[in-house]
């Protein structure tokens, strides 16, 4: 799993890779929370999200919330087909913001 | 001048008659021998003018002669001699009178003495302290004051008639002492007896009739080579134990203890008495000794709801356990030698066989051969058929009033019981009841698909997160043996791991060591998954799916599997500790 960030217009972004499951999802909540809980907006892109589970389900509920909290944006970005059934079997489909592109996202989270 | 000859002999006997009195009550009296023969050293020493005079006692368990008092000569105090060895040793050897007049021409004399203390001896005069047979020492006077004159055969007389009053002292003495020492011993085995009592279940717990558990432990001596115990472990169970040591005495009461103390220390933490068993044996090998071993019976009953109240027991080579339930009776033999015999090979736990029972309400009895051989009152032993009639008869009644019944076939008033008699009954007759049913139709079911279907797959792993990307690889492999689509591979694969999540959580607690085991079977239009771990008891209403309109992180595994899979059962397994999950999907493979 891919943990190195960039940041463009302001917002922190994740490319997640590999498989997000109950070894590797501490430390992916442990990296959303710090920038969202240092007031960063963050977009989280899911192209090569191969597996993920519901601790790392979890870790982006967390991380969803705590920047509502904080006002900051949180929001996926093109997500894999393994990860958005995983997203509905959950029901959480509709409750993450979901973009098609990273681009889209950013330019949602700057404005 | 014939008169005064005779005056003085009367003179004499008068003084005579007077030491012999005031001598004969001092020694009657005394509470200290030692220092009347201290005191009495001096006067005995003066009216028969010797020079110096020593007490010698015989040790009797070494046999070594010492000196305890001496007056006049020389302080000789503490000198040793062996048993026969100079004019003393063998007075006390041969139990006679010594009078030696010149010491130079008698071989028995030790000059050793003289030498070391530069004393010069001349003429011995020697009594033993003896009361018939029994020597305990010697009465020693040395040199007459008077260089010329001699010791007489009255001399001798005298002093064997003084020694026997103070050897009649020393023998009361040691014989206070002894009876001191035996009635401490005593002492001590009460209060070893009372510490071993406290070992076993507090009493007051039997007179209670309401109690699911009780048990009885009647000595024939003191101390105990039986017990029993039983404690309740944190989820509810109920873990137990009877033991009986070969042999009787202190030696198998201290071998009780251990065992004992091994049950309540190990039992907390090894929660499966096969295991169990096997650890104490383990234990025992390495350290019981003179061939002593240990017969025992260690067994976990579980009343908690939804368990049936099963009963999980191993026999370490005692006597059969009784079940008693419907009016009918089944014995549960041993599964394995007694304990502290067969040390298990390196590199295993020598776990022994567990069985388990399911009393269906009924009762069940474990007893030591001191029941069954006890003898009843028409002196014959009791017998198993014995203990299965009063049982029988009084089968309505309490335990404690079961147990009492049974004890006192075997021990009658005034009668020494012929072994320790050790009893401890367990009910399954309190737990309500429930829907048996459902639990039991679950029992079939189990069996039934271990019985059939396809093998896929059997993997154990650590419950650790970092098994897991291997458990799901082995699932996927599995579903792509049978032919599934991605998608439900996937899903198949995700649902899977979240219950090892589950697994590792709730009933581990977190990350352990402890095993998930996975097995995949193939049956037709469905494939079966079974996760069982070696955890103590989960209760399934506590891993609930959590209502998905609460946004929040957790919590989603549950309700993932649920949504994969077409069947979600939680059992018991068939044996050992632990949970079982059986997770079932159908599959249309005709599909594609």
């Amino acid at each position: 799993m891919n943990l190195e960030t960039r940041e463009e217009n302001g917002v922190v972004i994740f490319e997640l890779d590999g498989e997000v499951d109950l070894e590797t999802s501490p430390q992916l909540r442990a990296a959303l929370l710090q920038h969202v809980n240092a007031g960063k907006a963050v977009c989280v892109g899911m192209k090569d999200v191969a597996y993920i589970d519901s601790s790392g389900i979890a870790s982006l509920v967390e991380a969803y919330q705590s920047g509502r909290r904080n006002s900051t944006g949180f929001a996926l970005a093109s997500i894999s087909d393994s990860a958005l059934r995983v997203l509905q079997l959950a029901r959480l489909d509709k409750v993450f913001t979901i973009h098609d592109t990273i681009d889209a996202a950013v330019g949602e989270l700057t404005t | 001048m014939e008169q005064i000859v005779y005056e003085s002999m009367s003179v004499g006997i008068k003084d005579q008659v007077n030491l012999l009195a005031s001598m004969t009550a001092e020694f009657a009296n005394t509470l200290n021998v030692d220092e009347t023969l201290q005191r009495a050293l001096p006067q005995i020493t003066d009216y028969l003018k010797a020079e110096g005079s020593a007490v010698f006692l015989l040790d009797e368990t070494t046999q070594v002669i010492t000196c305890v008092a001496c007056y006049g000569a020389t302080e000789i105090t503490g000198l040793t001699l062996e048993y026969g060895q100079g004019i003393v040793g063998k007075c006390v050897a041969t139990n006679e009178g010594a009078l030696v007049r010149d010491v130079k021409n008698d071989p028995d004399f030790y000059g050793a003495v003289d030498n070391q203390t530069g004393f010069t001896t001349r003429s011995i005069l020697c009594a033993p302290l003896s009361v018939k047979d029994r020597c305990v020492g010697a009465i020693e006077l040395v040199n007459k004051k008077n260089q010329d004159d001699l010791f007489e055969e009255t001399d001798l007389k005298i002093l064997e008639t003084l020694s026997a009053s103070a050897a009649l002292a020393v023998i009361n003495a040691r014989m206070a002492k002894a009876l001191v020492e035996q009635e401490r011993v005593k002492r001590e085995l009460e209060l070893a007896a009372d510490i071993q009592r406290r070992f076993l279940p507090d009493p007051s717990n039997a007179q209670n009739d309401q109690s699911q558990i009780c048990g009885v432990n009647k000595a024939a001596r003191g101390v105990s080579g039986d017990f029993f115990d039983y404690f309740t472990l944190p989820d509810g169970r109920i873990y137990f134990a009877l033991g009986d040591v070969s042999g009787k005495g202190i030696n198998a009461s201290l071998l009780m203890s251990k065992t004992a103390s091994l049950f309540r220390c190990l039992g907390k933490t090894v929660r499966d008495p096969g295991k169990l068993l096997g650890r104490i044996n383990a234990e025992l090998c390495e350290t019981a000794a003179q061939g002593m071993f240990v017969t025992m019976v260690a067994g976990l009953y579980d009343p908690r709801p939804g368990c049936e109240g099963m009963i999980r027991i191993s026999n370490a080579g005692h006597e059969p356990v009784l079940l008693y339930c419907d009016d009918e009776f089944k014995t549960f033999g041993a599964s394995g030698p007694p304990l502290g015999i067969v040390p298990p090979l390196p590199g295993e736990d020598g776990a022994y066989e567990e069985e388990q029972i399911f009393p269906n309400h009924g009762s069940l009895y474990i007893y030591t051969d001191g029941l069954t051989e006890g003898y009843t009152k028409s002196g014959d032993p009791l017998e198993d058929k014995g203990v299965q009639k009063i049982l029988r008869d009084h089968s309505d009644a309490s335990l404690p009033t079961q147990l009492e019944c049974l004890v006192s076939a075997v021990s009658h008033p005034g009668m020494k019981l012929r072994d320790d008699v050790t009893v401890l009954a367990l009910t399954d007759s309190q737990r309500p009841l429930e829907d048996k049913q459902h639990t039991e139709a679950h029992h079939s079911d189990v069996e039934d698909e271990e019985s059939d279907g396809d093998w896929l797959i059997d993997f154990k792993f650590p419950a650790q997160p970092s098994w897991m990307k291997l458990a799901r690889a082995c699932v996927r492999e599995s579903c792509v043996k049978v032919g599934c689509d991605d998608r439900l591979i996937n899903d198949v694969v995700l649902a899977v791991d979240e219950a090892c999540q589950n697994v590792i959580r709730h009933a581990y607690g977190g990350p352990s060591d402890e095993e998930i085991e996975l097995t995949v079977r193939h049956r037709p239009g469905r494939l079966v998954f079974r996760l069982r771990d070696f955890a103590p008891l989960v209760e399934p209403s506590k891993i609930k799916p959590r209502d998905l309109d609460d946004i929040r992180p957790g919590g989603l595994g549950t309700h993932l599997i649920q949504e994969v899979m077409d069947d979600v059962r939680y059992l018991r397994p068939t044996q050992g500790e632990g949970n079982l999950l059986r997770l079932v999907k159908n599959i249309d493979i005709n599909k594609g």
